[in-house]
């Protein structure tokens, strides 16, 4: 991270004082994106009674990572930040045309618009309205953060979000949630990996239930979640 | 008399050598006086083309003649609707993708574009994916900005009425569609490994076989929206990508159950006008 120090007469610039306490802000629940707000189609499931316990809840969030966005989102924030900056344009094109629905559209729009304005505004770097996984890839090229850190922290914070979610909704126990999101860690760990070695050609999903689900939770009648 | 044989084709005979079937398809549409007819037409190998009479648009039915398709199987389809015509593409009947050779993929692409003031509509019937099928897809569609376009793609996993449950499946498939060359809808399926399994999966298929996904491209889309969600009930779900662009995807237990819903969604999207092959 490149830090612009004001002390008294003299400008110091501190290069890569620390990315990983850059990284633990920028995907932190308290990092302004409103990440809270977006279920990712699971409220719909948790309404319907298939996600009712820790269990179910699991083997939901396995797919996802395995199978589904998750693992997608590696993809795309892989190709944003080793892509020239005339690129980045077509690879945000695609996040948006490969979002399967009204709200996952949103929930990556959004929360990417969000991302970057307060990133550009801290760390003056220039990322704009981007895809949610396109926006932090170009961050964290632009701040010259680890790939492979900014993968998993990101895909961590995906799933942790979700966990939050279903802890309130489930409703489920915090050491019940905590005890699902420590366990998923490993899986979190392989799919960043392996999304760092795939291509945009291989953006693909068979969830096809997850989007589905994503697609009814706009018709939900009462609803906390945006998604 | 006899011939001096390529090396290669001297050699012992292996299983994996299975018959290759290999087929290519050009239509394209144009308006003229009476209508929409057809501009241009090549077909080749295991791909024929049949043309029922139909009423507005022209109506092309790809024909597998190979029966099906396996390992190293490639067919090759071009549909080109020209400016202000019709031109709707199915099957005669379902393609069928058996069991390949360790290694041999069988691969369909399509290449679609859809010029100004056209409707393009790719409506195969499903594709029924055997055990052992290793089958690689690929559909890209250019659309001018004013073009309507309708696709469809229903799959089914096995035919469950016959027992079948496929265990082990590579299917790949990808879908790009651009309109004014920029990225519009984009999907990619990868199914690979032990299907039934997966598809029993609550956030896969919920114990489906069968699956369908659509996208519909027409001004009047949003309007459709809750009249298309009524016919797919709970099992699949639909959403406006833009203000314009519809998706949909379904879940079924079958290809019967699958069709109760598709058949009345494509009447509806087709204007009546769904391919005679679909009810036959």
């Amino acid at each position: 991270m490149t830090t612009v120090i004001h002390m008294g007469p003299t400008v110091r610039t501190c290069m890569n004082t620390d990315a990983f306490l850059t990284l633990t802000q920028w995907l932190s629940p308290g990092f302004p994106v409103g990440a809270f707000a977006y279920s990712h189609g699971l409220e719909h499931v948790i309404d319907t009674g298939e996600i009712r316990d820790a269990r179910t809840l699991k083997t939901w969030l396995e797919d996802i990572l395995r199978h589904g966005s998750a693992r997608n989102d590696v993809i795309l924030l892989t190709a944003a930040y080793n892509a020239a900056p005339q690129q980045v344009d077509e690879i945000d094109a695609i996040a948006r045309a490969f979002a399967s629905s009204h709200e996952r559209q949103v929930e990556t729009v959004d929360q990417g618009a969000a991302f970057a304005r307060t990133v550009d505004a801290i760390w003056g770097t220039d990322v704009g309205a981007l895809c949610y996984p396109v926006a932090v890839g170009r961050a964290a090229r632009a701040e010259a953060l680890p790939l492979p850190q900014t993968a998993e922290i990101y895909t961590h914070a995906f799933v942790a979000n979700l966990v939050s979610a279903a802890v309130r909704l489930v409703p489920l126990g915090q050491t019940e949630g905590q005890t699902l999101l420590a366990q998923c860690a490993p899986l979190i760990r392989a799919v960043a990996e392996l999304g760092r070695t795939a291509q945009l050609e291989d953006l693909a999903s068979c969830c096809f239930a997850t989007d589905i689900a994503a697609m009814r939770h706009e018709t939900q009648y009462a609803k906390v979640f945006r998604t | 008399m006899t011939r001096e044989l390529p090396s290669l084709l001297k050699r012992a005979a292996t299983p994996l050598d299975q018959p290759r079937a290999i087929g290519g398809a050009f239509v394209s549409s144009k308006c003229g006086a009476a209508g929409s007819a057809i501009d241009g037409l090549r077909q080749s190998g295991a791909l024929k083309l049949l043309f029922p009479r139909s009423r507005r648009a022209v109506e092309a039915v790809l024909i597998n003649t190979a029966g099906g398709i396996t390992g190293g199987d490639r067919f090759d389809i071009q549909a080109h609707a020209g400016a202000g015509s019709q031109l709707t593409l199915t099957t005669q009947a379902a393609e069928r993708a058996y069991g390949a050779q360790i290694g041999q993929t069988g691969k369909i692409r399509a290449r679609l574009r859809a010029d100004k003031d056209s409707t393009l509509r790719w409506l195969p019937q499903e594709t029924i994916l055997y055990q052992d099928a290793a089958l690689c897809r690929r559909l890209r569609a250019d659309l001018a900005p004013s073009a309507r376009f309708l696709m469809v793609e229903p799959v089914l996993f096995g035919r469950r009425a016959m027992g079948e449950d496929p265990t082990r499946l590579q299917f790949i498939d990808r879908i790009d569609v651009r309109r004014d060359g920029k990225p519009l809808y984009r999907d990619g399926t990868n199914l690979i490994g032990n299907a039934a399994t997966l598809l029993d999966r609550p956030a896969i298929g919920g114990g489906a076989r069968a699956m369908a996904s659509l996208l519909w491209c027409a001004p009047e889309a949003g309007g459709k929206l809750d009249v298309v969600r009524n016919i797919i009930g709970k099992s699949g779900g639909a959403s406006m990508l833009c203000a314009d662009v519809m998706v949909a995807r379904l879940l079924a237990e079958d290809g019967f159950m699958l069709r109760r819903s598709l058949l009345p969604l494509l009447d509806l999207l087709t204007e009546t006008s769904l391919p005679q092959s679909w009810r036959l």
